[in-house]
């Protein structure tokens, strides 16, 4: 069976049926990267109960799914123009950016490009050097081009290598600049507008598998949490080589975050096998009266 | 209050086998993180190191000698650092170095750590209730920790640890194990049970094993342990219901319960079983074996 990663996906807001699907689809390990939740926060506390969400509770839901669950701290750049408030969070993010299992810092960059977005950009790209974690950006969907230029101009200002650097939300008109620089070049793969994996095939075959990785970033709006082993698919009946996909769906999303020396192969080749009678709990995953599926040591991936 | 003197022999412990069991770089990124601790006394510098102890120690198992456990028998019975690992201790060794001088500031530090725990973190925290400093004022956090539905967060609150018994109320004490029932943890690693059996929770047991039965459900055997002492007419036909079942496993439960009653039909049900009533009178038949045998049928 193959096995993939999906380096950007919002699990939080997506339900069991999907964590089921996607571990039958080879997703073995995912990047939950901090994010907004559809509506703006209020409160710093509210942000402290996400950021421990992310390292607790989801950490523990994707356990019982066989699916090992990484995430990046940050403050989203939508948020970031809430400038008291994004003042307070950035208190919080020491705490959670040096916490096991916490991969980069994640995503911020630019959405409309406002200078409190700059300010709070420039602050967290420090907090990355400092406590020398990758730096996942999320690129503006709005005036992208200058949007990922600026993102990466800004990083190279601070001293960030490129190498440390993830760069989502591609296109095939950032691609080139990206990847040219040194960066690593994500692609989010959206169901019906944007980047679909129809596209992402062409690119691949046009730029070739270096340095190139594919993710979902399914969160609460309409989107795909199959995106990665669905493109992967794709890639497959147009020819693209194995060694291709292998690399643009599983090995550079690990080489890229694996330099936080917070992700290991091993993780999930010698996870634990599920055990699902762990929580018979009301409020539980598995509510009273469902069989547990446990997995056994023959179920496991291997290799 | 537990003063500085009782924690000190415990640190000290601690360290040595720290320093045992873990790589050189390792145990100076200790030493020196301990002295900023201590010197700045800044909650900060708390809160990264124990955070970041993750890049320094693994969480390998700390294989202690017979000679090891027994110390910390001795210095803090019921305490089962054995079980724990080396990432953990690194960080309750942080947690005991952290001024408590001041006791309500100390409360607010723990308060945020815990807060803002990643789950091994908070494991961490719970397991070390019983040595920490005001750890009778920790009630009301480790209730807290038995609210959880991440099973290994309540494990750490509920089993291997000798917290709950001495400082939990009866309250407390039932709303743990019936949470621990529901949750088909091992009940056998839940320490002092006997001791604190009581008839509510024989009560609460048996109205919950009417539930379940009365969803086709089964309960798991070990439960029987809290009713036996409270064995009564008002109960026995439920334990004789189990004592007849299919389930070999759920009868030997039943009859060790009957065994820890003095109610004397509850007697005359174990001598119908003369087979079983030698495992129980030679001791061979125990809790944990039945906890056990639990727990490898899960797995099967």
């Amino acid at each position: 069976m193959e096995m993939y990663i999906d380096p950007h996906i919002h699990v939080t807001s997506r339900t069991t049926d999907d964590y089921e699907a996607m571990r039958k689809a080879g997703i073995v390990a995912i990047i939950e990267p901090a994010f907004w939740l559809g509506q703006p926060r209020t409160e710093a506390a509210s942000f402290k109960d996400y950021f421990s969400s992310l390292v607790g509770w989801e950490r523990f839901r994707a356990k019982q799914f066989g699916i090992v669950h990484y995430c990046t701290i940050g403050l989203n750049s939508k948020e970031a123009n809430n400038e008291p408030l994004a003042e307070q969070v950035m208190e919080l993010l020491p705490l959670y950016a040096g916490k096991q299992g916490v991969v980069a810092i994640g995503e911020i960059g630019y959405d409309d490009q406002t200078a409190a977005e700059d300010k709070f950009y420039r602050l967290q790209l420090e907090l990355a050097k400092d406590m020398d974690l990758p730096v996942m950006i999320h690129t503006p969907h709005r005036d992208k081009k200058k949007g990922t230029t600026k993102s990466m101009d800004v990083s190279e200002e601070h001293g960030l290598a490129p190498n440390m650097v993830i760069v989502d939300h591609n296109n095939e008109e950032t691609v080139k600049e990206v990847l040219d620089r040194g960066y690593w070049a994500a692609f989010t793969i959206y169901p019906h507008t944007k980047m679909g994996s129809e596209r992402m095939v062409e690119i691949v075959k046009q730029y070739g598998p270096e340095r190139i990785i594919v993710d979902s970033a399914a969160d609460w709006g309409i989107s795909d949490p199959l995106a990665v082993p669905k493109t992967a698919a794709l890639m497959r009946k147009m020819g693209i080589p194995e060694e291709h996909i292998r690399m643009t769906c599983y090995q550079n999303a690990l080489a890229a975050y694996a330099q936080s020396g917070q992700m290991d192969e091993m993780d999930w080749l010698k996870a634990e096998p599920i055990d699902q009678t762990k929580k018979m709990s009301g409020n539980s995953v598995l509510r009273g009266g469902q069989v547990p599926r446990v997995e056994g040591p023959s179920d496991r991936v291997e290799n | 209050m537990s003063s500085t003197n009782q924690i000190n022999p415990i640190s000290a412990f601690i360290l040595s086998v720290l320093s045992e069991k873990s790589e050189e770089k390792s145990t100076v990124w200790l030493a020196q993180k301990r002295e900023k601790i201590l010197i700045s006394g800044k909650e900060m510098d708390f809160f990264m190191a124990f955070s970041q102890a993750s890049r320094y120690f693994k969480k390998n198992p700390l294989n202690l000698t017979e000679d090891q456990i027994n110390e910390i028998q001795s210095l803090s019975p019921g305490l089962r650092i054995d079980l724990w690992d080396q990432l953990q201790l690194a960080r309750v060794y942080l947690l005991l170095q952290y001024p408590a001088a001041d006791a309500a500031s100390w409360k607010n530090t723990l308060q945020k750590l815990f807060e803002t725990g990643d789950m091994y973190e908070i494991e961490a925290l719970y397991a070390a209730l019983p040595i920490m400093p005001y750890a009778e004022e920790m009630v009301a956090r480790a209730r807290e920790g038995l609210r959880t539905n991440i099973t290994s967060v309540f494990d750490a609150v509920a089993l291997n640890n000798p917290y709950p018994a001495t400082y939990f109320d009866e309250s407390a004490w039932n709303q743990m194990v019936v949470k621990a029932i529901f949750m088909q943890r091992p009940l056998f690693k839940i320490q002092n049970a006997e001791q604190r059996a009581n008839q509510e929770l024989a009560d609460i047991i048996i109205d919950f094993a009417h539930e379940r039965w009365s969803a086709g459900r089964d309960v798991i055997p070990e439960l029987w342990r809290f009713v036996g002492p409270f064995i009564s007419e008002k109960n026995l036909k439920d334990i004789k219901k189990v004592v007849s079942s299919e389930n070999k496993l759920e009868r030997k439960a039943a009859l060790l319960a009957c065994s820890m009653s003095d109610f004397s039909e509850a007697k005359d049900l174990i001598n119908e079983y003369p087979e079983i009533k030698k495992d129980i009178d030679s001791g061979h038949l125990t809790w944990e074996l039945i906890g056990q045998e639990t727990l490898e049928k899960a797995l099967s």
